[in-house]
């Protein structure tokens, strides 16, 4: 191998374990848990106070609004078990009784403390029951 | 009727395509010319009936045809005629049909300009046929746009509120004809590598193809973030959702691509690499596809499960199997003619440029299915959000600023320090001493400090060449402008590629403005006021009112700076009455060159009082303006070349002798 390439060589070296190192600490400082109602409750214990992203759907007829205030409080499932969520700030309009939902925020054993949350509507792009 | 017609003509293009896929191949093998000319005689057919097939489409659209199940989830008769049209791309059958529809006319228009390159062109005609069979066979079995009602309904259920919006018209489809366009050069590397022709042949024949495809797949990024901006109302353009990600990679990817082919057509040098570009970012393109309509990742997309997914899956599988197969048996042939000369040339700029633009696409694949690559080794979901892709894409954006300055001025093969100084030294001054006046100027975000440094840097570095080559050519007597007109019509790539340049450094310093954002809630009830930066917000009062199915509830506040009335704002938060309550906000937007002062009207009580998030997005129109400069670099560069034109010619005569 010439020395050119010896060069070039350790260049890219350097260049990708930087980059190794930046995406290794992007992904600790951002990692959350990706859980459905049914997976948090069962591990209400061990995800306590940590990051956690919940997927599930709106429980109809829960949801408690205040427009002023900019609450919002309602309860997620997953079809069988239930889970309250608070939040607080800009609700998309997506957001509804039945909306698929993801929140990010902290379950205290009781209730789920939303910092983000995303709403699809359920009949936005395709019906579930085509294709 | 028409829908008889339009699934009789999928079903043929089914069978049509599967002979466009066999004969060509079947023809060479057996050296029967005829019969490679009537498989490329398919992929006309293909595109006629595909043509016939979305007519049929349309007319059942425009007809409200409701006995088509398609229609009937997606229209209805009080929908406008453009939104009625945009139909066609709203849900899973139709996006599909346009995709090969696109695909079908694509291929045509590749095998009638390209059916020259008579040793490619089976080859590629075959591997776009193939393509499309997949595609018909799922429109034919498993999710048909000309299904049938049991019972026509008397009236559709309307295109959901949310896709109401110019947007729609312009995202889905700029998007598709990007994905769609990466399939032509990608047909013509696999046709090269089979015909181990691997020389830059097939690069130069598809060169226009892949600026076409990297120019819609930018311009689906860009109408996405401006989609989003607009309409859906948290006051930024991109969130690192996965379908977003689907829609970066492959341009990732065609960027890389779009540079590093320069190095094979001027050293002979990254062939292996550049067949494996393009490889991934056709699957990549498939797989941005695929993550729309399998709901394999949750996004705030929405696409429902569907059991395209597995399909899909496998399709993706096939072709990298394939491709990467066929790569894997060439690799004596593709043995680089040159060799790199130095570590500071141009060669090794472009190699770096290319490393970037790999890493921020396996960055945001990593980041994007963590969530399945973490249940697979331990069991746990577990999802990386936006700061990890921030962490790593910013600084990759640096370096790429910083490239896109040095690259086009390093000399190929070795860069002499008289070169460095002569290209660097008036650039790198003017940047330190704008660094240093925004240090000054009480600037001390330094991310967005490096990002404007580095933007001033590229930009002398690029007017300086200009200047040169126009200086030069005025040496010969010519006015400045004609001079510096002529040297862009010469070199059109090139200075369609500063172009290009100079719009991406538009669309870098409005993100990077973005840091300076400002966010603030406020509570107001009628004559209270809010200030914020230097605008004050008067809520001078609001109401709610009916309109057509609409219940609009509006907030009209009064901006003032320094005591004047600047301009009046009517943030909305509507419902559709009639679609389940769908709720839309109407964003309130005044854009200068400076800032957008953007409003977002989160909720009203009933005694009046409002809740509003007022932002402050600085050099966001720049952003905007960075698109309308890229698609002008754009344009320069697709400009037929007359010297490019006058080097080919005896090429292709050697090849007709």
């Amino acid at each position: 191998m010439s020395r050119t390439n010896r060069k070039i060589l350790a260049a890219v070296v350097v260049f990708i374990l930087a980059g190794a190192y930046l995406a290794y600490s992007g992904a600790r400082s951002s990692m959350a848990y990706y859980l459905t109602v049914g997976e948090l409750l069962d591990r209400a214990g061990t995800v306590r106070d940590s990051d956690v992203r919940l997927s599930g759907t709106v429980a109809a007829g829960t949801i408690a609004r205040d427009p002023v205030g900019g609450t919002l409080a309602f309860l997620v499932t997953d079809g069988a078990r239930r889970l309250p969520v608070r939040y607080r700030g800009v609700v998309p309009d997506a957001f509804k009784d039945g909306a698929e939902v993801v929140v990010e925020g902290r379950f205290d054993g009781q209730a789920f403390t939303a910092a983000r949350l995303f709403a699809k509507c359920p009949s936005k792009f395709e019906t579930a029951d085509e294709g | 009727m028409m829908g008889e017609i339009g699934a009789l003509a999928v079903a043929m293009a089914l069978v049509v395509s599967a002979y466009g896929t066999i004969m060509p191949l079947l023809g060479v093998g057996l050296r029967r010319d005829e019969l490679v000319q009537s498989g490329l005689r398919a992929v006309y057919a293909n595109a006629l009936l595909l043509g016939v097939a979305s007519a049929a489409f349309l007319h059942a659209l425009l007809s409200r045809d409701f006995g088509n199940a398609y229609v009937a989830n997606y229209t209805s008769r009080d929908l406008g005629f453009w939104y009625t049209l945009s139909a066609f791309w709203a849900g899973q059958a139709g996006s599909l049909l346009f995709w090969a529809v696109v695909l079908a006319g694509f291929s045509a228009v590749a095998v009638w300009r390209l059916g020259r390159l008579r040793e490619l062109i089976p080859y590629a005609a075959a591997t776009l046929m193939g393509t499309s069979a997949f595609f018909m066979m799922l429109l034919t079995f498993v999710s048909s746009p000309f299904a049938r009602l049991p019972v026509a309904r008397a009236d559709g259920a309307g295109l959901n509120p949310l896709l109401q919006n110019a947007g729609m018209f312009f995202h889905p489809p700029t998007q598709y004809l990007g994905y769609v366009g990466t399939a032509v050069p990608f047909a013509f590397a696999v046709a090269a590598l089979a015909t181990r022709r691997l020389d830059d042949e097939w690069i130069r024949a598809t060169r226009r193809w892949t600026l076409l495809a990297w120019f819609f797949l930018s311009w689906g990024l860009i109408f996405g973030m401006m989609w989003a901006y607009v309409e859906l109302g948290w006051g930024g353009f991109w969130a690192w959702d996965p379908v977003e990600n689907a829609a970066l990679m492959p341009w990732l990817t065609a960027t890389a691509f779009l540079h590093s082919v320069m190095i094979q057509e001027k050293r002979d040098l990254l062939k292996v690499w550049n067949v494996v570009l393009i490889i991934l970012t056709f699957a990549l393109a498939l797989f941005g596809t695929f993550l729309t309509r399998s709901g394999v990742l949750s996004s705030v997309h929405a696409f429902a499960t569907s059991s395209l997914g597995p399909l899909f899956f496998i399709f993706i599988l096939l072709i990298l199997a394939l491709s990467f197969g066929l790569l894997f048996t060439r690799l004596g042939a593709l043995r680089n003619q040159g060799e790199l000369d130095s570590l500071i040339s141009r060669e090794s700029g472009f190699l770096f440029n290319n490393l970037i633009f790999i890493g921020a696409a396996f960055a945001v694949f990593i980041g994007t299915v963590f969530p399945i690559l973490s249940e697979a080794v331990s069991g746990m979901k577990i999802s990386v959000g936006p700061p990890f892709f921030n962490q790593i894409n910013v600084p990759i954006g640096l370096a790429l600023l910083l490239l896109m300055g040095i690259c086009p001025l390093l000399a190929w093969r070795k860069a002499s320090p008289r070169n460095l100084r002569r290209s660097f030294f008036v650039p790198g001054l003017l940047a330190a001493a704008g660094a240093g006046l925004l240090v000054t100027a009480g600037f001390r975000q330094s991310t967005a400090l490096a990002a404007f440094t580095l933007c001033i840097f590229v930009v002398a570095a690029i007017v300086q060449d200009v200047h040169r080559g126009a200086k030069v050519r005025r040496g010969h007597g010519e006015a400045y402008t004609v001079a510096l007109g002529r040297l862009v019509a010469r070199h059109p790539r090139r200075y369609g590629g500063y172009v290009v340049h100079l719009g991406i450094i538009l669309l870098f310093a409005g993100m990077a403005g973005s840091a300076f954002g400002t966010e603030r809630d406020a509570v107001l009830a009628r004559g209270e006021s809010v200030t914020v930066s230097q605008y004050t917000l008067r809520y001078d009062g609001g109401g709610t009112y009916t309109q057509g199915e609409r219940l609009i509830t509006e907030a009209t506040l009064t901006v003032l700076v320094g005591g004047r009335t600047l301009t009046v704002m009517r943030p909305q938060r509507n419902v559709h009455t009639r679609r389940d309550e769908q709720a839309m906000t109407e964003v309130a937007i005044r854009t200068t060159l400076r800032e957008d002062l953007y409003v977002i009207l989160s909720g009203m009580g009933d005694d009046g009082r409002v809740n509003l998030r007022i932002i402050i997005n600085p050099l966001m129109m720049w952003m905007w303006i960075g698109a309308g400069v890229l698609t002008m670099g754009t344009v320069i560069a697709f400009w037929p070349q007359a010297a490019a034109a006058a080097q080919t010619r005896p090429r292709l005569l050697a090849e007709a002798a």
